[in-house]
């Protein structure tokens, strides 16, 4: 972690480059920072990234599929991991901005209520792209920061596909029962905590509930509406500039 | 598609977009992969034995509305499960009547369409067969009516004796039982006590058939379809309420000595097609049913009163393309659809889909 101690030897400059030449003065900057500087870390006008993984787990709240239909016919939606990034801002040493975005995520969709132990109904992908206004407790300079946020999610879907029990389910022996999930905004609060590991890097671990609620249309003109609020779950590494 | 108006998700979105492709009809194979569809029963899983003469000439051959859309239950599912769609192991008619020529009965080889237009479970003389004649004045029409037990025996015989395990078979009768015993009532040849007894009877060798004649021969997916409540059709609307009452005995009757003659036997699904019958017809806007009660079918522009020679070009006037009944007895094409998606729900729920 050299080129990150040496990054400590200029903590107020927001674009410094690792001055990398001579060992002998990483001893005075790590006690430079072990005696504490104010400047590093999560304080105004800093820009952080994050990569990690993200696991989405649907509570699922599902309507009956709409006549002419069994009835009781509900669905639920699968968990499913992914990549994540996220850009922050701090706009001010407690408040920051951040955004998330990610891989697809592919959830099977499988039956519920009357339903339930039918098997894979379909697939669906999304992305839910979302801005976070968050806090962060502590002093900037804090190793352990703990955050709440609150987001504003786009969770979009696309990539619907049906399955051969789908069909069998809506129009056994007819064509086969495509689906379409519409797209909605939800809102996302969030729990989070950052631990800082070097002065440059950071781990960062959030809960984000989300509520959002859609209607997905099948080809048949059957509709079913669902309520999702999925709790999302993630662990990232950080790098702050 | 919602329109996304950050052009920052928008970028994003249409990356993953071109990345990940759109959707589609997804995997629309079956669990259980099936090579063919086996079925025996009466007219509700015909699919053409009587397809012949002035009946195919006029556009009739099923007892539905006949047409493009025209299919059974048994047809759809076997569309669904991905097997060739089923054929009339057996076509001829009997026909006395000048104006439909008699047809020679004839076997085809590969075809496993067994069920016929009257059968019965056991008894070979079913409606409108030209033993029925001339008591009764329809037996002119001459159909086969090869009996349930005979239907696997000849299958059975086609097939050098055993089933390979991969067909998916199907079974639904005893609606013959009930017309025939009715019948009998009528002519004063029965007790309502011996009409009843009658069915039970029926459906204890139904069942009976199935264990040690399909099961047994080494069938390892049948579907056994209970007797829908013939009570509840057009032409128990036309009897009287103690005859109605009647019926609904005889057919609840017939569905316990079924159900407890195949009680605990693997490779038997039993559907109940009686209860969700009834739940279909005590909430006709769940199921998207606009008449329970009527008819599709115009029987006056019809060489004859049932639904084997009713065609989309004798209907009566107004949209019956959610109707219930063909004719006093028979669904449409829309009725069928509705008690294959109940099979194919069973079949899901079973792991069989």
């Amino acid at each position: 972690m050299d080129g990150c101690d040496a990054m400590a030897t200029n903590p107020n400059k927001q674009k410094g480059h690792p001055m990398k030449h001579a060992f002998h003065k990483l001893a005075l900057v790590a006690a430079l920072v072990t005696a504490g500087s104010t400047a590093m870390a999560q304080s105004a006008g800093t820009w952080m990234v994050k990569g990690g993984v993200n696991n989405i787990d649907p509570h699922v709240t599902s309507g009956d599929l709409s006549p002419p239909s069994l009835p009781g016919s509900k669905v639920d939606v699968k968990s499913a991991t992914s990549a994540i990034v996220t850009a922050t801002y701090m706009v001010s040493d407690s408040l920051s901005a951040e955004f998330y975005i990610g891989l697809p995520y592919k959830h099977e969709i499988v039956g519920a209520g009357t339903l339930a132990g039918v098997g894979k109904l379909g697939s669906v992908k999304q992305v839910s792209p979302t801005l976070f206004g968050q806090y962060r407790f502590l002093a900037a300079s804090s190793a352990l920061r703990p955050y709440v946020g609150l987001g504003l999610t786009y969770a979009y879907f696309y990539g619907e596909e049906g399955s051969g029990a789908l069909t069998a389910l809506t129009n056994p022996g007819g064509p086969p029962t495509t689906l379409s999930a519409s797209s909605a905004f939800g809102v996302s609060p969030e729990l989070g905590v950052a631990y800082r590991v070097s002065d440059r890097w950071f781990i960062d671990a959030s809960v984000i509930k989300t509520f959002v609620k859609n209607t997905t249309t099948l080809s048949t003109g059957q509709k079913i509406d669902t309520k999702l609020d999925p709790l999302s779950t993630n662990i990232s590494i950080g790098y702050r500039f | 598609m919602k329109r996304i108006h950050s052009w920052g998700l928008s970028a994003i979105a249409a990356l993953l977009l071109v990345a990940c492709g759109g959707g589609g009809d997804g995997d629309q194979g079956s669990r259980v992969k099936y090579t063919a569809m086996v079925s025996f029963g009466d007219s509700l899983s015909d699919v053409g034995t009587y397809a012949v003469s002035t009946i195919a000439a006029v556009g009739g051959g099923k007892y539905t509305v006949n047409g493009p859309a025209g299919k059974n239950w048994t047809e759809l599912i076997a569309a669904q499960i991905g097997v060739a769609a089923p054929c009339a192991a057996q076509t001829g008619l009997n026909s006395i009547i000048p104006s439909i020529p008699a047809v020679p009965v004839t076997n085809h080889a590969g075809c496993y369409g067994y069920a016929q237009g009257g059968a019965r479970v056991t008894n070979p003389v079913g409606p409108q067969n030209i033993n029925t004649y001339p008591a009764s004045p329809d037996g002119a029409l001459g159909q086969l009516t090869d009996p349930i037990v005979n239907q696997i025996s000849r299958h059975l015989a086609t097939v050098g004796g055993s089933f390979s395990g991969t067909e998916l078979v199907t079974v639904l009768g005893g609606g013959n039982d009930v017309f025939m015993n009715l019948a009998a009532l009528g002519a004063g040849l029965e007790t309502p006590t011996q009409a009843v007894t009658a069915m039970g009877t029926a459906g204890a060798e139904l069942a009976a058939y199935i264990k040690t004649q399909i099961v047994a021969k080494g069938a390892t997916h049948v579907v056994v379809v209970n007797l829908p409540d013939v009570s509840q059709t057009p032409f128990a609307y036309s009897v009287d309420a103690q005859t109605q009452g009647l019926i609904n005995t005889m057919v609840t009757t017939f569905n316990a000595q079924l159900a407890s003659g195949l009680s605990g036997t693997n490779g038997v699904l039993l559907v109940d097609a009686y209860t969700q019958g009834r739940a279909q017809t005590a909430n006709l806007a769940q199921y998207g049913i606009t008449n329970a009660t009527v008819p599709a079918c115009d029987f006056t522009l019809m060489i004859f009163a049932s639904s084997l020679v009713c065609s989309t070009s004798t209907l009566i006037a107004g949209d019956t393309s959610m109707y219930q009944f063909a004719d006093t007895v028979h669904p449409t094409p829309y009725g069928y659809r509705l008690l294959a998606q109940y099979v194919a729900e069973r079949m899901a729920l079973n792991g069989w889909l």
